[in-house]
C-alpha cells in the first residue's frame, strides 16, 4: 500500500514539475508590477546625454595581480574612453582575463585600481543597471533553458522577468529560449552571453572573447550592436583574438603583452607607430638609380610587375632621393601593416605562457 | 537598430535593485529550473516509502510475534509493552519519522550541490558579477538550503502522517498521531533536516569542488559512526567514561542523538547536547563559508 502512494506521489511530482515549467515557459510578464521610471536610466535605445557620459569611463591605474610569484597583471595603467569601441588584446595567458576580473570585482588586485566612472565595480548601485559584463560564453548551467538563465539574472538584480524575452529577441534567440544551454552552438552561447549583457541596458559593456565561435553573419550582427552601441555614448570594452575584425570594429586598442602595456591608442597611430613595417610600392622607369641613391639602409624588392617595394625608406625619404637623383617617379604607394603584423611585432617574443 | 533598445519592461519597472527576499526567490528559480533538485526530492519519496515499508513490517512483527521466535515470553512481554499508552506514543512516532535520520542526506548532498553547482558551471562569475556583494549571496543561499531541507522534512512527514494511522488502525492499535511524544520528534526531525541542509551548503562554499564537496560530505556523515568504534576502543583502553558519551562529536551522531527518544548508542548523552553540537558545526561551517566567499577571488 505504502509503494503504492509512493507511485501515486512520484506521478503527482513529475505532473507538477512539468505543469511548473511549461507555466515558466509561457512566462508571466511584468512580475515586479510598474510604477515610476528608473529615476536615472541613462539609456534607452537613445544617446547618452553628456553629462553622463564620464560616468563610463572606465579608468585602470597600477594595476597588479601576483598568483603565486607569477605577475600576471604587472602594473597596467589604461583608460577606456564612453562612446568609443575599445579592443583589448593580447596574446594568449597575457593577462586579459585576469585584467577583465579585477574590473569586475571578481578578482583582489594585488596593488591598483579599476575603477568604471570612477567608482568600483562592487561599490555600483545596481550594477547590471550600468555595466553589462559576462565574461564566458559557456556560463549557463547545461540542464537550463536560455529563458531560465536570464530570468534568474533579471531576478537576482530586480528587473523584471518580461526583460529576459526582450533581450532574447533583441539578440535572435527568441526561438530558443526554451531550449536547454546543452544544445546551444557556440555562436547561440555568445548571443545568451550578449543578451545577459544587455539585460540592464547598461552604459558600459564589457564582453571577453564574443565572436568566438560566430559564423560570418554572426560576427557581422555583433560587429553592426556594438557600434551602435558605441555611437549611442556607450563604452565598449572588448577582448579578442581576432585581429582582422578588431581593426573593422574597434577605434582604440589596448595591447598587452605578459601581464603589461605594449601599446595603447587609436588603431591608426598603434599601426602607424611601427614605421619599420611598412613598405612603399615604387614605380619608376631608372629602379636601379634610384636604389643607389637611397643607399644601403633600404631594401629593394622587384614586385615583378615593373614596380618595387621599397623597406627601410618612407616616402618623404624616397622621394628626396629621386629628386637627387634626378629619377622619375611614376607611382608611389605607402602601404602601413595590418593589424596582425603590428600585433605580431609589437608581442613578438614576450608570448610565451607562463 | 536604434530604436531595438527601447524596452517596455525596464520602462514599467518600479523599483529595480537586489533585495535579500529578490535573491532568496533567484535561488528558489535556479534550483527548480534544473532537474537536480527534483531528482533529489523524488529519491526522498521513493526512499521515504521504502522506510515507511520497513518500519512497518518491523513494527507488525512487533505487535504479533511470530510463532518460533528465539524467546517467546520476552517478546509477548515487549508486544504488550508496546500496546501501552507510551509504546503505541513511542512506535507513532518511529513510524512518523520514518527513514528520516538518513533521509538527511538528500538534504546534506543538496546543500552541497546549490552551491558547488554555480563554480562547475562556471554560473559563479555570473552570479557575483550581478550581485557583487558575496555575503548576501551566500546568505541568500544558506537560507534556500534551509528550505530545501525544511520542504524535504515536509513531504517526508506529510507521507507518514497519511500512511501512518492507515497501518496502525490496520493493526488494531488505537492512534495517537497529536501527542507530544510525535511531535517532538517530528519537530526534531525538523531541525535535523534544516541543519543538514545549511551544513552541505556550508561545506560546498568552503570547498567549492564539487565532486571533493560530495565526497567529503558523504564521508562525514557515513565516518561520523566510527566515532563510536574509535571511542570505543578508546574507552577498553583507559576506562574513562566520558569517552562513551563522546562519539556525540561526531556531526552525524550529534544529529542522531538529537533526534533519537531514548539513547541513540549506549551512554549518549541527552538530546539537547546533541542539538548543540550539530548547531554549532552548522553555524562554524556557514560562517566559514561566508567569510571564504567574501575573500577569495572567483575564477
Amino acid at each position: 500500500m505504502v509503494v503504492l502512494l509512493a507511485v501515486v506521489l512520484m506521478g503527482g511530482l513529475v505532473w507538477l514539475v512539468r505543469r511548473t515549467r511549461s507555466g515558466m515557459r509561457t512566462g508571466r510578464a511584468g512580475a515586479d508590477g510598474a510604477g515610476p521610471g528608473f529615476p536615472d536610466r541613462p539609456l534607452g535605445g537613445k544617446r547618452v546625454s553628456p553629462a553622463l557620459m564620464s560616468q563610463g569611463r572606465i579608468d585602470v591605474r597600477g594595476l597588479t595581480k601576483e598568483y603565486r610569484g607569477v605577475m600576471a597583471v604587472d602594473d597596467l595603467s589604461f583608460t577606456v574612453e564612453p562612446g568609443r569601441v575599445t579592443g583589448f588584446l593580447g596574446p594568449n595567458g597575457a593577462g586579459k582575463t585576469t585584467t577583465l576580473r579585477m574590473l569586475l570585482g571578481l578578482v583582489e588586485p594585488t596593488a591598483g585600481t579599476a575603477t568604471i566612472g570612477g567608482v568600483r565595480y562592487a561599490d555600483l548601485d545596481q550594477p547590471i543597471r550600468r555595466v553589462g559584463a559576462i565574461l564566458e560564453a559557456g556560463a549557463a548551467h547545461k540542464d537550463r533553458t536560455g529563458r531560465d538563465h536570464l530570468r534568474i539574472v533579471c531576478q537576482s538584480a530586480g528587473i523584471p522577468l518580461a526583460r529576459a524575452d526582450e533581450v532574447l529577441e533583441l539578440v535572435g534567440l527568441g526561438a530558443a529560449g526554451n531550449r536547454t544551454f546543452r544544445g546551444y552552438s557556440l555562436g547561440m552561447r555568445q548571443r545568451l552571453g550578449v543578451a545577459a549583457e544587455l539585460l540592464g541596458d547598461p552604459q558600459v559593456l564589457i564582453l571577453d572573447e564574443p565572436a568566438n565561435g560566430l559564423d560570418p553573419e554572426g560576427i557581422r550582427w555583433m560587429r553592426d550592436l556594438l557600434r551602435t552601441l558605441a555611437a549611442q555614448g556607450r563604452t565598449i570594452l572588448v577582448s579578442s583574438h581576432l585581429l582582422g575584425e578588431m581593426e573593422q570594429l574597434a577605434d582604440d586598442l589596448v595591447i598587452i603583452t605578459a601581464g603589461r602595456l605594449t601599446a595603447r591608442g587609436t588603431v591608426a597611430s598603434v599601426i602607424g607607430s611601427l614605421p619599420y613595417l611598412s613598405r612603399t610600392l615604387v614605380r619608376t622607369p631608372e629602379l636601379e638609380k634610384l636604389a643607389a641613391a637611397l643607399g644601403r639602409d633600404a631594401a629593394v624588392t622587384p614586385d615583378g610587375d615593373g614596380g618595387a617595394y621599397i623597406t627601410g625608406a618612407d616616402a618623404v625619404a624616397i622621394g628626396d632621393a629621386a629628386l637627387r637623383a634626378g629619377v622619375a617617379i611614376h607611382q608611389m604607394v605607402t602601404q602601413l601593416p595590418d593589424l596582425e603584423a603590428a600585433f605580431l611585432e609589437l608581442t613578438a617574443g614576450k608570448a610565451a605562457i607562463r | 537598430m536604434t530604436a531595438l533598445l527601447d524596452s517596455a519592461a525596464l520602462d514599467q519597472a518600479g523599483d529595480t535593485g537586489t533585495t535579500p527576499a529578490r535573491l532568496l526567490r533567484a535561488e528558489f528559480m535556479k534550483i527548480r529550473t534544473t532537474d537536480t533538485g527534483w531528482l533529489f526530492l523524488a529519491g526522498f519519496i521513493v526512499f521515504t516509502a521504502l522506510a515507511l515499508t520497513a518500519n512497518g513490517f518491523s513494527t507488525h512483527f512487533q505487535l504479533y510475534p511470530q510463532q518460533g521466535q528465539g524467546d517467546r515470553a520476552h517478546a509477548l512481554a515487549a508486544a504488550a509493552q508496546a500496546r501501552t499508552p507510551a509504546g503505541v506514543a513511542a512506535i507513532s512516532a518511529s513510524m512518523m519519522t520514518s527513514g528520516q535520520r538518513i533521509g538527511v542526506i538528500f538534504a546534506l548532498l543538496l546543500g552541497v550541490l546549490i552551491v558547488t553547482s554555480e563554480f562547475a558551471n562556471q554560473t559563479a562569475a555570473v552570479t557575483f558579477v550581478t550581485v557583487p556583494r558575496r555575503a548576501t549571496v551566500i546568505r541568500a543561499k544558506l537560507a534556500a538550503a534551509a528550505c530545501c531541507g525544511a520542504l524535504f522534512w515536509l513531504a517526508g512527514t506529510i507521507i507518514a502522517a497519511v500512511t501512518t494511522p492507515l497501518f496502525l488502525y490496520s493493526q488494531h492499535v488505537s492512534v495517537s498521531l497529536a501527542g507530544w511524544t510525535v511531535a517532538r520528534a517530528a519537530l526534531l526531525s525538523l531541525l535535523a533536516f534544516v541543519a543538514w541542509g545549511v551544513f552541505g551548503l556550508g561545506l560546498g562554499a568552503v570547498l567549492r569542488s564539487q565532486t571533493a564537496s560530495l565526497i567529503a560530505a558523504i564521508a562525514v556523515y557515513g565516518g561520523s559512526f566510527g566515532a563510536l568504534l574509535v571511542f570505543t576502543a578508546l574507552y577498553n583502553l583507559f576506562h574513562q567514561g566520558w569517552m562513551l558519551g563522546a562519539p556525540v562529536i561526531a556531526p552525524a551522531l550529534a544529529s542522531e542523538v538529537l533526534t533519537t527518544s531514548g539513547p541513540a548508542f549506549p551512554n549518549a548523552p541527552p538530546a539537547w547536547v546533541g542539538g548543540i553540537i550539530l548547531i554549532a558545526y552548522v553555524v562554524a561551517l556557514a560562517a566559514a563559508g561566508l567569510a571564504l566567499t567574501k575573500r577569495r577571488d572567483v575564477i
